[in-house]
């Protein structure tokens, strides 16, 4: 069916079905995957250098101080937000069967978004920081990353606008809360007076300060690392498992939900601090509620995998999707009961913390990414995986290393927090603090073990996708028609 | 204060599970079901 006439004249009376952008989306995964493979080797190398103090070889750029925010934003920015725009791009073309609005804006946003986050990532080794965790980057890459934001924004919005089906899938509210979201806590908690280029110094000063760093920090974890994988799930899922999800109507009780008490939430990371009581009671007590719409998503994605259990002896990208649902329901209960304060008074400045962040980080994120990666380019290649086995090996490394490494982190956490609690009767210390750190190597080196294990299966992944998908344009895809019932008129 | 607190507490809450109600209730139970199965048929594969 060609709409185009031998001379170049168009027939309008045949509807010409949109083509699928997708190029810029292969770009984007290639691009999250090197982030992977370079900040998770950063995290390794810090986590050698808790060990062996000595690796960083007296050079200022390889102390843990320098290393571990470009760990973290690698992680954050270049890996898991590079899949995200990946991913919004790729499911809203399909979910508005229209192919990509502005596609030059989004190749800017792709190649800006990578230069930013490497030489955001530069300026970090250089000591250029904000001291803000996870907004570490100085004033000249937050203009960056808000210009390049906004784009994304314009993009994916401009796609969903263009739509040819009227009702917006769940997706979509989800990568658009991301979008909206993230913008307005980056630029709020952003504000600073720049002195000079690598210096600048934040609007807000002492308690404002914090509760508006952890408003940011929270919600980043809230919007970022899981409502927008959220949205991966809710695309993703259904096509994998090639079952509908389980419950519309839970998914949009769950989206509003999880939006209206995420935002409260950030308080219980300044338990016992110099804030009002009231603030971090508000945020101990959201973060319970955030149960349940966290845990709404949950039983959504698994009654929706329940009829295609058998597939998952087979699926490597099904397993990691399902896997990955599996450790969403474990962070997004740990969350909480660390948010109340008499947990939070054992496990708050320990091990513990970290624990719970990589159960989320690598149990969640990344395992949902991986298994939304195995999907993708397959289907982009047009053709099968390069090797299955490889898919199933990595699966099981990420697996090992990801339970390995929360349950060191969880003895070592436990272990300090109990331990620091321990006073004597004039309040001081009953067991010197530079004891209990020196005896926490032993957990140290299976925290180590286990992100080699994980950065294994990491690299296998690389290989295995580089396979299948060299020499490879992404297959030319198509908008199907649409139900009338749904259409909308132009 | 915290009087001012509770109450603007109680109100977003009333805001956000009347805009819940709302959004629900005007999705029937079809009609989710034939949204639910737009990711089942969104692609048209030419190669």
């Amino acid at each position: 069916m060609s709409a185009v006439l031998e001379q170049g004249v168009i027939d309008r009376s045949v509807a010409v079905p949109d083509t699928y952008y997708d190029k810029v989306v292969l770009r984007l995964v290639q691009f999250s995957i090197v982030w992977a493979i370079v900040a998770m080797g950063a995290g390794v190398y810090i986590s050698a250098e808790l060990l062996w103090p000595w690796l960083d070889f007296g050079q200022p750029w390889l102390s843990f101080g320098r290393l571990r925010p470009l760990h973290t934003n690698g992680v954050i920015f270049g890996f898991g937000v590079s899949a995200l725009m990946a991913t919004a791009f790729y499911s809203v073309q399909r979910t508005s069967h229209v192919s990509l609005f502005a596609p030059r804006l989004a190749w800017i946003v792709c190649y800006g978004w990578q230069l930013t986050v490497l030489l955001g990532g530069l300026s970090l080794l250089g000591g250029w920081t904000s001291s803000k965790e996870y907004a570490e980057l100085e004033w000249p890459f937050d203009i960056a990353i808000a210009l390049l934001w906004v784009s994304f924004g314009i993009v994916f919005f401009g796609t969903l606008a263009r739509r040819r089906i009227r009702p917006i899938y769940i997706s979509n509210w989800f990568y658009g809360g991301l979008i909206i979201v993230i913008a307005m806590l980056h630029i709020v908690n952003n504000l600073a007076l720049p002195v000079t280029l690598d210096k600048s110094y934040s609007l807000y000063a002492g308690a404002q300060d914090a509760v508006v760093q952890w408003w940011y920090g929270h919600n980043a974890v809230g919007f970022l690392l899981t409502g927008g994988f959220l949205g991966m799930v809710y695309y993703f899922l259904p096509k994998q498992a090639g079952r509908p999800i389980w419950s519309y109507r839970l998914s949009i009780v769950a989206f509003w939900a999880f939006v209206y008490t995420y935002i409260w939430a950030g308080p219980h990371h300044l338990h016992y601090s110099a804030i009002p009581e009231w603030v971090q009671s508000l945020g101990m007590v959201m973060s319970i509620i955030l149960l349940a719409p966290s845990w709404a998503t949950l039983i959504n994605g698994i009654m929706t995998v329940s009829g295609a259990w058998q597939k998952l002896r087979t699926d490597p990208a099904l397993k990691f999707i399902v896997l990955a649902l599996a450790f969403y329901g474990l962070a997004t209960f740990e969350g909480p009961m660390m948010a109340i304060r008499s947990v939070n008074v054992v496990s708050h400045f320990t091990d513990w913390t970290i624990g719970h962040v990589h159960s989320g980080a690598l149990g969640w994120n990344a395992m949902i990414t991986y298994g939304t990666f195995y999907f993708l380019l397959p289907r982009m290649a047009g053709r099968a995986l390069y090797s299955t086995s490889l898919a199933n090996l990595h699966f099981w490394l990420a697996l090992a290393g990801t339970m390995l490494y929360i349950m060191s982190m969880w003895a070592a956490g436990v272990s300090q927090g109990l331990l620091w609690l321990n006073l004597d009767e004039t309040g001081e210390l009953r067991f010197n603090f530079t004891d209990i750190m020196a005896g926490m190597a032993p957990y140290y080196g299976l925290r180590l073990l286990a992100g080699l294990i994980f950065l294994l299966g990491t690299c296998l992944m690389a290989w295995n996708l580089f396979m299948t998908i060299r020499g490879r344009d992404p297959v030319e895809v198509t908008a199907p028609d649409v139900d009338p019932l749904y259409e909308v008129k132009r | 204060m915290t009087l001012f607190i509770f109450v603007g507490d109680m109100l977003v809450m009333f805001f956000m599970v009347t805009m819940i109600v709302w959004l629900t209730a005007g999705v029937g139970k079809s009609r989710a079901q034939e949204i639910s199965r737009i990711p089942l048929e969104d692609e048209n594969y030419n190669g």
